[in-house]
């Protein structure tokens, strides 16, 4: 039972929308023809000065396809002919008028499909341009050489084509004019907002404005036909059409045109005489000629007033799209204009930096929330962004009022004209806080892994370390002793006592060095980049392992650069690498015969500037599947290696912005090659 | 000092233990003799000189051990003592086995250092005695007449005059006779004295 309800009730909504609207338009029609009856026909009975239903046809066709226009077409003939049997017109006529009805709706929309394409029309002044041009010059011209007829075949002389034709031609132009906008802008355009109930008022206000301003210029200007004021009467609506375009757009332009349209016709048909020839048939046109010039520029007007507020709301909605997508995406938007000095910026630029958000915006606020270390900078990179042709960026804290320090990306660029050079200064904020966090706990973790391993190296050296202290306390504590002995003696030789305590002098030095380049590997600080002589590291690592080497049978070719530019760097690191890579290579060596086991340490400047070390073994070199993989984490072909030397090496060499490799020699063995950037001021030097 | 010509040979690579070392030893009353390197000593130093050998273990090229083993195969016996910086059993444990006389961990203190020479240098005297023995034994021996070298190695055999008189085909009076002119040109005194003698020397006793 419900089903076949529901199918009844589908099948009724669908002859409902089918034959509902065709229906509709048809009552519409009825009633169009009604309303210019009683507006006021001319004195042949036919011609109405104002004729709706050709407008309410036109209207329906355009909105739906042409293939359904027959049905409405159907529609509107019983309207038209019980419309115009009620003013006694003979069938003949009664069927030439409704043609001719029928083709103007027809061509009207037609044309508009084809060259003016989809609504809305009257938000758009090329759009409404075309409505004009179709509907209330082109079209009503062409079939008004058929509508002509129409007065002729109810007896009307032939001579008189000229006359009907013009009729014809201004009351359908008058029609598309002052009721095809109104009526296609609310049956069409569902895109323009909803007024709010003031301004329904105020559109109320104008409207009644409008209707009393009309009828009693139209009243007064009877009398004042010898005066001359009669322009100046017709006139007297317009500031209201203006007003009503101005507030309303489209719909308060045509509106008004409506409005205006059919009291001064109603008035001219039923009131005193308004032009001073003398039949109304005249008087009508000549208000027709008015009305059809008045209307044209006041509709465009209407289009225009559209489309600028239809630009400016676009523009809004853009701006105010991407000060959300800003905000949301933790990103402030700002302006400077470096003219006028004008500070702009979006509330949570001005958040950002704990600006309330009606506080005068200038360098120097800004300056004040940002940490007074990183100002200058911020400072250097706004005038990099002004004078350059780059944009500039910067990243920078910012403490805000609570003592929260935050991290700040901020990237600028300078608009320029060719008059004055750079004009604004615009960009963006962002905070960076949560990278920055990020990336200070990966450094710190790997600054840990790094010190770790460093450990395990010393761990490693221990031996070899205990044999480099070992040496001087040897020599001091043999040197000591040797004094007491000579001291001892009756005759003592204080001279060889004096030389003793020079010995152990320095050989307190050499041990509190050895101790000191232990206690550098073993430390953990903050990293701190200086100028690094990596010759100096190389010899300085060399006396670290000193005893290693020798206790490893390893003899040592050093070929160190003359001049070689200072690098830039953490020595700690630096030296890390190096023992790592001098230890790699010496690990290499181990399975070959002693005497073939030469260890080349070199350096050079490249020809790019950089500062290049090699430590070469004559092992047996890399197979072809470590290659790939020496520097990932754990991997090892070492029995006891934790495989993460390589990687950390890998990891303080890139974390100086400089590159580690590790090839195969051409004559065997394998070669480390790590090139670090020279300091800039020392490679120029050079 | 030169207290019966007795020189310390110290090898060690690092120059402030060299110099340190030499410079205790002379204030101990010891000569010394210093190479920084095994080449060095191996080319120059004199191995007629009385004297003990101090060799650092851990050295480029050639290490302590390998020194000593050059050392040995040059045909030059000397009482070694090593020190070392890392000192490891196996290390020490070869060294010794090697035959020598101590093997020491630096910072070495003066006296365990100085005991240690001492010790090389009684153990040198010793061998040097022994060796003086030997040679002149090996020259006594030489003054021996066929028959009484004969006898010499029956002596120290063990056989009885009447058993060796027998043995060589003869009687026991001309064996007493060859005996005691053998004893009193070997210069010892009693039959305990020759076969100690005799076994340094490496001779055979006669066995039958």
């Amino acid at each position: 039972m419900r089903t076949s309800a529901g199918r009844f009730q589908r099948a009724l909504d669908r002859f409902i929308s089918d034959i509902g609207k065709p229906v509709a338009v048809a009552a519409a029609y009825f009633v169009g023809a009604e309303i210019a009856f009683f507006i006021g026909t001319l004195s042949d009975r036919i011609f109405a000065p104002f004729w709706p239903p050709n407008i309410v046809l036109f209207c329906a066709l355009v909105l739906v396809p042409p293939r359904r226009w027959w049905l409405y077409i159907l529609a509107a003939f019983p309207a038209h002919v019980i419309a115009e049997l009620g003013i006694g017109m003979d069938i003949w006529q009664l069927l030439v008028a409704f043609a001719t009805n029928v083709l103007v709706a027809v061509v009207n929309a037609a044309a508009m499909q084809r060259f003016v394409g989809e609504p809305p029309w009257f938000c758009d002044v090329r759009k409404t341009w075309l409505y004009v041009l179709i509907t209330a010059l082109a079209s009503p011209a062409v079939v008004g050489l058929a509508g002509a007829f129409v007065p002729i075949l109810g007896g009307g002389l032939l001579e008189d084509f000229g006359v009907h034709w013009t009729q014809w031609f201004a009351s359908n132009s008058l029609a598309s004019l002052a009721l095809g906008p109104l009526v296609l802008i609310l049956l069409a355009d569902t895109s323009l907002p909803s007024v709010p109930a003031l301004r329904t008022i105020e559109a109320v206000v104008i409207g009644a404005a409008l209707v009393v301003v009309c009828t009693v210029a139209f009243e007064v200007s009877a009398g004042t036909f010898e005066s001359g004021f009669l322009p100046a009467l017709l006139y007297s609506p317009l500031p209201l059409i203006l007003w009503s375009a101005v507030r309303f757009g489209s719909r308060g332009a045509s509106g008004a045109i409506l409005i205006v349209s059919a009291v001064l016709i109603w008035r001219a048909l039923n009131g005193p005489s308004l032009f001073i020839a003398g039949d109304p048939e005249t008087n009508v046109f000549a208000l027709q000629v008015f009305l059809i010039s008045l209307a044209i520029p006041v509709i465009l007007l209407g289009a225009a007033v559209e489309q600028a507020r239809r630009a400016e709301r676009t523009t809004r909605d853009s701006e105010e799209q991407i000060s959300f997508a800003a905000t949301s995406a933790n990103i402030g938007l700002w302006q400077h204009n470096l003219i006028t000095g004008d500070f702009w910026a979006t509330d949570h630029c001005r958040s950002m930096f704990g600006l309330p958000a009606n506080a005068a915006l200038n360098w120097e606020a800004i300056g004040n929330a940002v940490h007074a270390d990183d100002r200058d900078m911020l400072k250097d990179a706004m005038r990099t962004a002004i004078y350059g042709s780059m944009p500039a960026e910067c990243e920078f804290r910012v403490v805000l009022a609570g003592g929260e320090t935050r991290w700040m990306a901020a990237r600028a660029h300078a608009a320029h004209d060719d008059e004055h050079g750079p004009v604004q200064l615009s960009g963006l904020v962002a905070d960076i806080t949560e990278r920055k966090t990020a990336e200070h706990q990966i450094e710190m973790q790997r600054r840990e892994l790094a010190h770790l391993t460093r450990v395990s190296v010393v761990g490693e050296l221990s031996g070899a370390i205990a044999h480099e202290l070992n040496q001087p306390l040897t020599a001091i504590l043999a040197n000591a002793q040797a004094s007491q002995r000579i001291l001892a003696k009756d005759a003592p030789n204080l001279a060889d006592v004096a030389s003793a305590l020079d010995d152990i002098e320095q050989a307190s030095s050499r041990a509190g060095e050895v101790i000191s380049r232990v206690r550098r590997l073993l430390r953990k600080s903050e990293s701190r980049f200086e100028l690094v002589d990596v010759n100096e590291l190389f010899r300085s690592t060399l006396k670290l392992l000193h005893s290693e080497l020798i206790a490893r049978r390893i003899s040592v070719s050093l070929d160190l650069a003359e001049n070689l530019p200072m690098a830039i760097g953490d020595p700690v690191e630096l030296q890390q690498v190096l023992l790592n890579l001098v230890m790699n290579a010496s690990d290499a060596m181990s399975s070959i015969a002693t005497r073939k086991r030469l260890l080349s340490l070199t350096t050079r400047t490249t020809e790019e500037g950089f500062v290049e070390g090699v430590i070469s073994d004559q092992g047996r070199g890399l197979a072809p599947d470590q290659q790939g993989r020496l520097f990932q984490p754990f991997y090892t072909t070492k029995e006891h290696g934790l495989g993460l030397g390589l990687s950390i090496c890998s990891t303080i060499i890139n974390s100086h912005g400089g590159d580690l490799r590790i090839i195969n020699n051409e004559s065997g063995g394998a070669r480390a090659v790590f090139v670090l950037p020279a300091h800039k001021a020392m490679a120029a030097a050079q | 000092m030169t207290e019966g010509g007795f020189t310390v040979f110290l090898v060690d690579d690092d120059a402030d233990v060299l110099k340190a070392l030499a410079r205790l030893l002379r204030a101990s009353g010891y000569d010394s003799r210093e190479f920084a390197t095994p080449q060095d000593f191996l080319r120059e130093h004199d191995a007629s000189l009385p004297g003990c050998a101090v060799f650092d273990v851990v050295m480029p090229d050639l290490d302590g051990l390998e020194l000593q083993q050059a050392l040995t195969a040059s045909g030059v016996e000397r009482p070694v003592i090593f020190l070392t910086g890392r000192g490891d059993i196996p290390t020490s444990v070869r060294a010794m086995k090697a035959g020598a006389v101590d093997f020491l961990t630096k910072p070495v203190n003066a006296d365990a250092f100085l005991a240690a020479i001492d010790h090389a240098r009684e153990q040198e005297s010793r061998e040097r005695e022994a060796r003086a023995e030997v040679v002149s034994f090996t020259a006594r021996l030489a003054t021996l007449t066929p028959r009484e070298r004969q006898v010499l190695g029956h002596v120290i055999a063990g056989r009885l005059n009447k058993q060796i008189a027998y043995d060589l085909g003869t009687v026991e009076k001309t064996i007493k006779v060859h005996r005691s002119r053998m004893m009193e040109k070997m210069g010892v005194r009693s039959l305990a004295e020759l076969v100690r003698m005799a076994e340094r020397a490496g001779i055979q006793a006669q066995h039958y």
